[in-house]
């Protein structure tokens, strides 16, 4: 049989982001695959070095929508190392409380992608139906869903009160015996265990030599996870366990996930419980003396790393990101060939990458540099004028 | 020292096999080591790295504007140390090997490093721009400190008003 190549994205290749896969196919399967990265990126390291480290906070947030904070954390981290600054207990606690929750909604938000591509769409619904209760969580303690902006230079900007804290409590109950639910869903349901059996594996020793990290290297038996390996924050005080699998395919990263979101659930009761008493910030000087730090952070997708260099003034000369899914993309081609095509979406899925994180960061908007705070009222109003010009008229719909 | 006893006996093994050609090396803090090495030896210490040291992840390369040199750093971890290799080439003419025969998963580290420094990989196999756009103007690189955003995007001139 002739081989054809087709192309697979840049538009939506399984995830609604932009990336190329050129797969050579041997009638439906994968001899060959390539991967070509670059659609989004936005120049975010050169525009942090023409920033001030606050500012730098709210645009490294911006990297990413789902690890907002796992970035955050790990560029703050790097900054208060240069300063010499030793932040608060509690506000490493909060850090901690902050980095789980972001986990346990990072892993829903992926078991619910992964469902839809498996075609699954009860459990989808199902899944982020739940998820609503850590964004819930998240609004709590950040005032935000997505970008909470809990980290400030020195500590955190927002108090767990009692009645946070008991809201909180309240909530993960709920989610980790809904994940349970999940965990006997995806482990013994027959339409999960053979879209993913066997699909998209990655030998152990292949995982290593590609540097993969994260649910997709220990789904492949490697057992790297930054919260054991070198401890920050407070993880050496916290007891949880590292989940491996063995099985090195699809299914083995969903159990991993599934299993890791009870653990985040587990590590969230303890923090809430152990919080000391004290300050949230410490004052930490605007201008960041010289010197260079290079820090890493268990992202909900795997190792992130960041490395700052800090140049006496109160903008830093460098800022590197590498987010978790660059180096977990350079293991897709591999878990890809041999298989196939109607698997593709599934496998790419399942390391659960986010392309604005490896591309990252160029062109800022000039001109749009206007910025005001719209009241929902306005924004609707807006909404229903944007809609009029193009002939669809909204405003008879009334909202209850 | 006692504390940072491990730390001190990664750097010994490295200054007894390299020797003349580590420039610099210093302990910044616990699980944190930092050195500099002539590029022609990059190759070797990574591959002593990987293969004696245990050091298997090459976590990323970070390109550096060093003003008269430009530099990559290369940080390389056992999970629970991190080794961070500076390699410096002199701005005029700068290029570096490449890594990719000891660590096959950095190809976009590197890309990223001709991209964005303009720091010539000698064996990386020729390929597409990543991650500037494949029609971003030829012999233009970002991160270098003297690069403006007026370069590659000159600002249309300003209209008279009518």
């Amino acid at each position: 049989m002739s081989k054809i190549s087709i192309p697979l994205g840049p538009q939506h290749p399984g995830l609604k982001e932009p990336i190329n896969f050129g797969l050579v196919l041997e009638g439906e399967q994968i001899d060959k695959a390539t991967v070509n990265l670059g659609y989004n990126h936005r120049g975010v390291e050169k525009a942090a070095e023409e920033r001030t480290y606050i500012q730098d906070i709210y645009l490294i947030e911006r990297v990413c929508g789902i690890c907002s904070h796992s970035h955050v954390t790990c560029y703050i981290t790097c900054v208060e190392e240069i300063a010499k600054a030793e932040i608060p207990e509690r506000a490493k606690a909060i850090r901690v409380l902050v980095g789980e929750l972001e986990r346990i909604h990072s892993h829903l938000l992926w078991l619910g992608i992964a469902a839809y591509e498996i075609g699954f769409d009860t459990l989808f619904m199902y899944v982020w139906r739940d998820r609503e209760h850590v964004l819930d969580c998240l609004e709590l303690v950040g005032g935000n869903r997505v970008h909470y902006s809990i980290n400030t230079l020195g500590g955190v900007r927002r108090d767990i009160t009692p009645e946070i804290k008991a809201e909180l409590l309240k909530r993960i109950d709920i989610l980790e015996a809904r994940t349970k639910y999940y965990t006997t869903l995806a482990t013994e349901e027959t339409t999960v265990l053979a879209r993913t059996q066997n699909v998209g594996v990655l030998p152990k020793d292949l995982g290593i030599r590609l540097g993969a990290c994260g649910p997709t290297a220990r789904a492949s038996g490697i057992a790297r996870d930054v919260r054991k390996d070198e401890p920050y924050l407070i993880y050496d005080k916290l007891d949880f366990k590292l989940i491996t699998a063995d099985t090195c395919d699809v299914f083995g990263r969903v159990v991993v996930r599934v299993l890791e979101t009870v653990e985040s659930c587990r590590i969230i009761r303890q923090v809430l419980n152990y919080l000391p008493e004290g300050p949230i910030s410490i004052k930490v000087p605007w201008k960041i003396p010289e010197g260079e730090a290079v820090n890493r952070y268990e992202a909900p997708r795997g190792e992130d790393i960041h490395y700052v260099k800090g140049n006496g003034t109160d903008k830093p000369e460098r800022v590197k990101v590498r987010a978790p899914t660059l180096a977990n993309y350079h293991a897709v081609p591999h878990m890809l060939e041999g298989g196939w095509l109607a698997d593709v979406p599934l496998v790419i899925a399942a390391i659960d990458p986010c392309m604005s994180c490896s591309d990252r960061a160029l062109v800022t908007d000039r001109a749009a540099a206007r910025s005001a705070v719209w009241s929902w009222e306005e924004m609707r109003r807006n909404g229903i004028e944007f809609y009029k010009r193009r002939g669809v008229d909204f405003s008879k719909v009334t909202l209850k | 020292m006692s504390d940072l006893e491990l730390e001190e006996r990664l750097k010994k093994r490295l200054e007894d096999k390299f020797g003349g050609d580590i420039l610099e090396m210093a302990v910044q803090r616990r699980r944190r080591l930092w050195l500099t090495v002539k590029p022609e030896k990059l190759v070797d210490m990574m591959r002593f790295l990987y293969e004696e040291m245990g050091f298997n992840h090459l976590a990323t390369i970070t390109g550096v504007d060093f003003g008269a040199e430009l530099g990559a750093l290369y940080h390389t971890t056992d999970q629970h140390n991190i080794i961070t290799v500076r390699a410096k080439t002199p701005r005029a003419n700068p290029s570096l090997p490449t890594v990719r025969d000891v660590f096959p998963g950095t190809e976009s580290y590197e890309r990223e490093l001709e991209d964005l420094f303009g720091i010539k990989i000698e064996g990386l196999p020729p390929g597409r721009h990543y991650p500037l756009p494949d029609d971003f103007p030829p012999g233009q690189h970002p991160l270098r400190k003297d690069w403006k955003l007026t370069d590659a995007y000159p600002e249309p001139a300003v209209k008279e008003a009518k």
